[in-house]
């Protein structure tokens, strides 16, 4: 051991409260953890599925071929998004501190909240470079299949007008690729931090990860139909008082999901405006930021 | 490190917490969104008969935000049902697609081409069903189509597929000529209507009785447009109803009628009395 | 050694509720010890004894049900006092996917090191627990042993006043477990004030200043190890090359003095740990000269 090792007469430098270095160090380890778990072959999963769903052709027109294509792209990064963020979630946190790798951290200067933003940061990072090279992957997809239907339908010169011809590029090209569509990733990546949100703040009560898991799933479940039942039940006058109750408090204690579903309307063709994309962020930060605070009334003083 | 919370207190804590926060984000979260469906980038829930319709496990995907993915299966699943003739089921899978994702053109104008053309189609040539059965189920599957297009046409107005398509059934199937030249002034206009619904609607109006005069005013106001429009279809529907309306030989028409490339080679698109289907 | 205190446990006492009704286990009773800083200082006692509990209150894993603890001064807990402790669990699992030296790396960044200082400091831990050719390989690959150096290495990263350490040679084997305790002692040659926790008591013998000796979650008995061991009114004699006769000289010169007595007579015996890592070495010096 070299000099600056010893001898240990002075007390140490004083570190800072809250540091932004201890949370990306906690969240690029995560990342790490989660690549060196092979998580990214799923990728590989989805560019087959991709290439299946283009060459199965069933679809009565171009049109909706393209539009088949883009609806299993992006309900497939959808549905990814939000499993890896409830299972990836509910398995690290339990598991450093079933392996004890928590004492360790929780010993040197690192607050808790920090570990816990930490943790949530590595795995919305590895979301977001999943969703990002599935959008990459799609894209490319649907441009390719895109550029093969138009070039079928000018193959068709000898029987066609022009003008029908156009008019037939035209119904492709809006079936096709847009660059909106990249809003439709943002917004399943929105879903996905919401609910690591709410699989953290359930994983520091839960025992398990198995129970973390499917209470997660089952809040998800519910935070997407709590608008239709709603609109079925809240309405309806029959109702006991009892009913009304547990209506009002579901609405009330679980996330709203069914918000983060503007995904399916962008893939459909519906545009978004930059001021839904902001409320949608506020939101989601929101979230997030209550959520962790939450969280930490019983991961504070929590005890191992 | 301060004395811990029992976890009776914090799961008390947790929920005034949770409470405050849904209370105050729920004004929040009603009107985006509000503006979310307003702008058509989220659905209006299911309708409770799809509701009802659904399998289990359809179910849950749809309420779990995977309402895209389970109806692009059940339009996999509905693909099946017309490669087996089972024209029921197909109706049904189509009544749950179509109210999981009522905003999808394709999926109307699909099952409206399913029942009106295929289904009507395989009535005609169903040797097994006896004769009168194939005449009652033909007539139920035309108006099904009819029913489904309608329907369409209501959360869709904007659609030109879904006219184009109810149009082929009214045209080929049921052969009301007044009713297709309806259907194909409706879609004069709309975004991504093809160029020959204009001539179309004018054709149909022709063989629609009581309503030549119309037909003939129309279709004179097209002719007018210009070379561009001087088909021999026009030309030659012109000339019958001038025919048929006696109009004084100064006022008919005298033109040489222009060559598309659809009428060289395409023969077989012709309807009766020379209406060629582009 | 300083007078100041490294450690400071004051009627410390925790209890655990068990079951739903009102029923409680005293894992610590009014327990009370100081860790003066640059000792190194053993609390040995059989499993179950709240050894754990009590070093996890001190580094602010637990709060205590009553009475306080302080490390250097700040309340357990505290984001300094964690900064002044290097802590090393009993049976430590780190992450298995880094190497030795992305886990040191890891660590150090959390304490706030970063650049050439982290890199060099990754060097000399890595050199002082002898894993410089293993510091590539993922810690899955790691033996038992070179897990609990890579997780002493740790402990040292930010260079912490206090080294803490539980069960530090629990499942390692003799050669290991030497290794382990050479390291220890050297931290106390550096100055390092290391609390340790071990049930096995002839390791704490080898290396502690002072220990305590918990059961039942009170402290027994407590102090300088050679006082606790010292059996007051006998002594011993190791003699090389004694004759025959002059034992006999020996054994009348006791007989004649009527006070004293000869309680025990033979030759001294090595430990089996120490013959076996006498015989585990000569094996490797032959190895080597073959």
């Amino acid at each position: 051991m070299n000099e600056s090792a010893s001898p240990l007469q002075s007390p140490a430098r004083r570190v800072a409260a809250f540091s932004l270095s201890r949370i990306s160090t906690i969240a690029m380890s995560t990342v790490t953890q989660l690549v060196r778990m092979k998580t990214f072959y799923f990728l590989l999963a989805f560019a087959l599925l991709l290439f299946a769903v283009g060459n199965f052709n069933f679809a009565s027109s171009p049109a909706q071929a393209l539009s088949t294509l883009k609806k299993v792209s992006f309900g497939a990064m959808d549905l990814f998004a939000w499993l890896f963020a409830i299972v990836a979630t509910a398995l690290l946190i339990p598991r450093d501190i079933e392996d004890r790798t928590l004492y360790t951290i929780l010993s040197k200067p690192v607050r808790r909240i920090e570990y816990l933003l930490g943790k949530l940061g590595g795995v919305l990072i590895v979301i977001a470079i999943s969703l990002a090279v599935m959008f990459v992957i799609c894209s490319f997809m649907i441009i390719w299949q895109q550029l093969g239907y138009i070039a079928a339908e000018y193959d068709t010169r000898d029987i066609r007008t022009e003008q029908e011809i156009l008019a037939s590029v035209t119904l492709i090209e809006n079936a096709g690729f847009r660059g909106e569509l990249i809003y439709a990733a943002y917004a399943s990546f929105l879903k996905s931090a919401v609910v690591a949100s709410v699989t953290i703040l359930l994983s520091t009560f839960a025992s398990s990860s198995l129970f973390t898991i499917i209470i997660s799933i089952l809040v998800f479940l519910v935070g997407h139909a709590h608008t239709m039942a709603t609109n079925f039940w809240l309405q309806e006058t029959d109702n006991s008082l009892v009913v009304q109750m547990v209506l009002k408090v579901v609405k009330i204690l679980i996330p709203n999901f069914q918000l983060f579903s503007f995904s399916e309307g962008i893939v459909q063709g519906a545009s978004v405006a930059s001021g839904v994309l902001l409320q949608m962020s506020g939101i989601t930060a929101a979230y997030l930021f209550v959520f962790l605070l939450i969280s930490l009334i019983s991961f504070g003083d929590k005890e191992f | 490190m301060k004395r811990p919370l029992s976890q009776v207190t914090k799961i008390v804590l947790v929920a005034l917490a949770l409470s405050a926060f849904g209370l105050l984000r729920a004004p929040w979260e009603d009107a985006i969104r509000d503006d979310l469906v307003e702008n058509q980038l989220l659905l209006p829930p299911p309708a409770e008969s799809a509701i009802e319709q659904m399998s289990q496990s359809a179910l849950m995907g749809t309420l779990g935000g995977l309402r895209t993915l389970v109806s692009t299966f059940l339009v996999l699943e509905g693909f099946d049902h017309f490669s087996l003739k089972d024209w029921e089921e197909l109706r049904n899978t189509y009544q749950i697609v179509t109210s999981l994702e009522p905003r999808d053109e394709n999926h109307w104008r699909d099952i409206v081409w399913h029942l009106g053309i295929n289904a009507t189609a395989n009535m005609e040539l169903d040797k097994s069903l006896p004769e009168f059965e194939r005449k009652r189920r033909f007539q139920q599957y035309a108006l099904e189509a009819i029913d489904f297009a309608e329907r369409g046409i209501q959360q869709v107005p904007e659609s030109a597929i879904i006219r184009q398509q109810l149009a082929e059934v009214y045209r080929e199937k049921l052969k009301d000529n007044c009713k297709t030249a309806e259907v194909y002034g409706d879609l004069i206009g709309l975004p991504g209507a093809p160029e020959y619904v204009r001539r179309f609607h004018g054709y149909f109006l022709a063989r629609c009785p009581g309503r030549e005069q119309e037909a003939y005013d129309y279709l004179m106001a097209l002719f007018r447009e210009g070379p561009s429009q001087h088909l021999p279809t026009l030309i030659k529907e012109i000339q019958k109803l001038e025919e048929l309306l006696e109009i004084p030989s100064p006022e008919r028409i005298r033109a040489v009628p222009r060559q598309s490339p659809a009428q060289r080679r395409a023969s077989k698109n012709t309807l009766p009395g020379g209406i060629v289907i582009p | 050694m300083s007078e100041e205190l490294a450690v400071e446990v004051k009627n410390l006492t925790k209890v655990f509720p068990t079951g739903l009704r009102k029923e409680y286990v005293v894992a610590v009773d009014n327990l009370s010890f100081e860790v003066k800083a640059g000792e190194v200082y053993g609390l040995i006692g059989p499993n179950g004894s709240g050894k754990s509990t009590t070093m996890k209150v001190v580094l602010g894993l637990m709060a205590p049900s009553k009475g306080t603890s302080t490390v250097f001064g700040y309340e357990s807990g505290d984001i300094q006092a964690r900064n002044e402790i290097g802590f090393l669990p009993e049976n430590p699992y780190f992450y298995k996917h880094l190497s030795g030296a992305e886990t040191l790396k890891f660590y150090g960044k959390l304490c706030g090191l970063r650049g050439s200082e982290l890199k060099d400091r990754i060097a000399d831990l890595l050199q002082l627990v002898d894993l410089e050719d293993a510091a590539k390989r993922r810690l899955g690959g790691y033996s038992k042993g070179m897990l609990q150096r890579i997780g002493l290495a740790q402990t040292l990263i930010q260079n912490p006043r206090l080294v803490i350490l539980d069960e530090p040679t629990a499942g390692v084997d003799p050669v290991g477990s030497r290794q382990i305790r050479d390291l220890i002692l050297r931290l106390k040659e550096d100055g390092y004030t290391v609390f340790l926790c071990s049930h096995l008591l002839e390791q704490v013998q080898e290396v502690c200043d002072r220990v305590g000796i918990i059961f039942k979650g009170r402290m027994r008995r407590e102090g300088p190890l050679e006082e606790l061991i010292r059996i007051e009114d006998q002594t011993e004699l190791t003699l090389k090359g004694a004759s025959p006769e002059l034992l006999e000289q020996v054994r009348n010169l006791i007989e004649s003095d009527g006070s004293a007595e000869l309680v025990e007579e033979g030759h001294p015996r090595t430990t089996l740990e120490r013959l076996f890592i006498r015989i585990a070495g000569q094996k490797e010096n032959q190895k080597e000269s073959a």
